[in-house]
């Protein structure tokens, strides 16, 4: 390595991004035994777009995180959203005006849970557990057993949209996805809010004495995870092409998982966006290999429920042997001086 | 006497157990008002024994709930319980049942260890475990029975029997139910050991430093837990009588918590009862028959849940405001005195 790229902080790859990236280079070499296209550019390109609406719930979710929150109810949400949509639209409103009620429907329902975590003073996990049952039965109250369909062409199809055309080409969602990032890099690590945020979650007592707005801040996140929901709701159903009352169901642990996987600290205080995009990616490399390999959706979802709790595990067994390591030293040192 | 009376009266009406039986009084009447059928003994039956598995596995939520941890993995656990023992009894038709109860108990013992560990000397929180083992002991399901279910025929006939006979006329469902909830009430109001595990709950860091091992209690309770979950897979069999990899226990977690929470158990540890579990199940229980008795559509039941649990959660927390605020006063009014 040369030795402007050795031990230059500019070009460290920070702790938490390690398990990921092992993560996904390890899914692409086994999902290059099975086939070989899995590698192949333009494949890898589209089948991104089934997981960008998990990706940007999972960078809303990473804010509600940090904040020592969580929002589990994101998954029933994104549901009563396109629930919503759904009626409208049969109901003979113009698609454009059934979107923006979808998203704007994600707002109040993430303002919602917001509103009754911090009024009232109740512990997040609980409150959306609730609404997480609360929502999506909204949901099936609305739909029923019913599908709703026949959407127009303008309307479906967003993900085989060439936002740049050519042969790999890039996607409309994967554009959405990267300008998303973007932006909530720039919330997050650039902006007052992101501050207030991080700092909120790493220390509310002191935050509250330095004049930061508990409340608001927190505030806030549920509501962006709401709105960032009803964003998903419209992206699914286009991609989908239609609605039942069951759809997004357990997108809660896939989203979880991406946070948490990217290394952000469950209890709130520590936490990244790049963490979460590369979690993502290595989330979607782990299915899509399995996918290829030929293995049961269940056993799927065990695999990446594996992969949430190794990746807690993991550091917690490393810096256990660090500090064992470390006070065999000072014990050592201690005793050489005497 | 009127006195002690009167005191006797506000007592009752304090606690909390008994607003939530009021409540069933409540809904009894208006569910047989609206539907005479609903107090068909079929019914009532049909409740009950619904009831019995909720109760089984809520007992056990209840000590984990206590300890400050969440037990999400239950329904999973019950059905690796019982495919497990499907699986037994289809190969050895002759096997005994009492062999093949504590096999189903054994594995979901084993499950709980698995948790319990995580928890404890894995240090992952509790909700991030037990989420991932949710859909890793899913998947085991798959991986164990090869994606094949047990069907009737393959379901040895003492089992099925256990949900409908008994020596004493009510059903060993319903006796394995009482029994469990007696047993925590046992565990938690007359032994040291739950008193132990209370003081784990309300103050951890107190209780570690009076010598109480953290590792061993919260192992014991998810061990507990995961015991009594491979009972309501026993239960589940002898209820339904098929064990499908894919149906068995799902979702069962979500009416498990909903039930503990409704019943009175503090989310954050260190409170509930084994009563007010029961009366929880029992809330749920009636609530989920009674709905579709009376011919709302089913889909209002998740609402329902949903709401029930932030009113319970809600009122709950302002009780406990109210208490706190009494005890500051009580002790001032004891230093103005002085």
């Amino acid at each position: 390595m040369s030795p402007l790229l050795k031990n230059n902080p500019r070009f460290k790859v920070p702790g938490y991004l390690v398990g990921p990236i092992l993560i996904l280079i390890i899914a692409m070499t086994y999902g290059s035994l099975g086939s070989e296209y899995f590698l192949d550019p333009s494949s890898i390109i589209f089948n991104t777009g089934r997981y960008i609406e998990i990706g940007l719930l999972a960078l809303a979710l990473t804010f509600v995180i940090i904040n020592g929150d969580i929002d589990l109810s994101v998954a029933s949400t994104l549901a009563a959203s396109a629930g919503v949509l759904a009626k409208l639209y049969e109901s003979g409103v113009p698609i454009l005006w059934c979107c923006v009620a979808s998203i704007f429907t994600g707002l109040v329902l993430g303002l919602i849970n917001g509103l009754i975590v911090i009024k009232f003073g109740l512990p997040s996990l609980v409150v959306t557990l609730a609404t997480l049952a609360l929502y999506r039965g909204l949901t099936q109250v609305i739909l029923g057993d019913g599908v709703v369909a026949n959407y127009p062409e303008s309307f479906v199809g967003f993900d085989q949209r060439l936002v740049i055309g050519g042969d790999p080409g890039l996607p409309a969602p994967l554009a959405l996805f990267i300008v998303a990032a973007i932006i909530f890099y720039y919330i997050l690590h650039r902006s007052n809010y992101g501050l207030k945020n991080i700092m909120s979650g790493s220390n509310p007592s002191s935050s509250n004495f330095s004049g930061i707005n508990l409340d608001r801040v927190r505030l806030l996140a549920f509501t962006l995870s709401g709105t960032v929901a009803g964003i998903c709701a419209v992206m699914i159903t286009s991609r989908l092409g239609s609605t039942i009352s069951n759809v997004g169901l357990g997108l809660e642990l896939l989203a979880i998982t991406a946070v948490v996987l990217g290394g952000t600290d469950i209890f709130g205080g520590r936490g990244a966006i790049s963490g979460t995009v590369v979690a993502l990616f290595a989330i979607m490399a782990v299915r899509e290999a399995l996918v290829i390999q030929d293995i049961n959706g269940q056993v799927q979802d065990a695999a990446i429920g594996l992969l949430l709790i190794l990746t807690v595990l993991v550091p917690q067994i490393r810096s256990y042997y660090v500090e064992k390591r470390n006070r065999r030293k000072r014990f050592n040192e201690a005793q050489s001086r005497t | 006497m009127a006195i002690k009376l009167n005191s006797k009266v506000t007592y009752l009406f304090k606690k909390r157990e008994f607003g939530i039986f009021l409540f069933i009084l409540i809904l009894l009447a208006v569910f047989g008002t609206l539907e005479p059928r609903f107090f068909r003994s079929d019914n009532l039956s049909a409740i009950l024994s619904s009831v019995g598995i909720l109760m089984v596995v809520g007992a056990g939520q209840t000590l984990v709930i206590v300890t400050r941890n969440i037990d999400l993995s239950v329904g999973s656990t019950l059905g690796m319980a019982a495919m497990v023992m499907g699986m037994v009894a289809r190969e050895n038709p002759d096997f005994p049942i009492f062999g093949l109860i504590v096999i189903a108990m054994i594995v979901g013992g084993l499950c709980g260890l698995l948790n319990g560990f995580l928890v404890s000397y894995g240090k992952i929180p509790a909700i991030i475990a037990t989420l991932g083992t949710l859909a890793i002991i899913r998947g085991a399901v798959f991986l164990v029975s090869d994606n094949v279910q047990i069907d009737p025929n393959d379901v040895p006939q003492g089992i099925i029997n256990l949900a409908t006979t008994s020596p004493i006329g009510i059903p060993w469902l319903l006796i394995f139910a009482f029994l469990s909830i007696i047993l925590v009430w046992y565990v938690s109001s007359k032994t040291l050991l739950g008193k132990r595990i209370y003081a784990v709950g309300s103050n951890p860091e107190g209780a570690i430093s009076r010598g109480l091992s953290f590792n061993k209690i919260t192992i014991m309770v998810f061990v507990f837990v995961g015991v009594l979950a491979g009972l309501g897979g026993v239960l589940y069999t002898a209820r339904y009588a098929t064990i499908n990899p894919a149906d068995v226990g799902r979702g069962l977690e979500f009416d498990v918590i909903s039930a503990v929470v409704i019943g009175g158990t503090n989310i954050f540890g260190g409170s509930g009862t084994a009563l007010g579990t029961a009366l929880g199940c029992i809330l749920i229980g009636i609530l989920s028959n009674g709905l579709t008795v009376v011919g709302v559509s089913p889909f209002w039941k998740a609402c329902a849940t949903g709401f029930l649990i932030l009113a319970a959660v809600a009122i709950d927390n302002s009780v406990r405001k109210r208490q706190e605020q009494n005890f500051l006063l009580a002790i001032r009014n004891q230093r103005t005195v002085k």
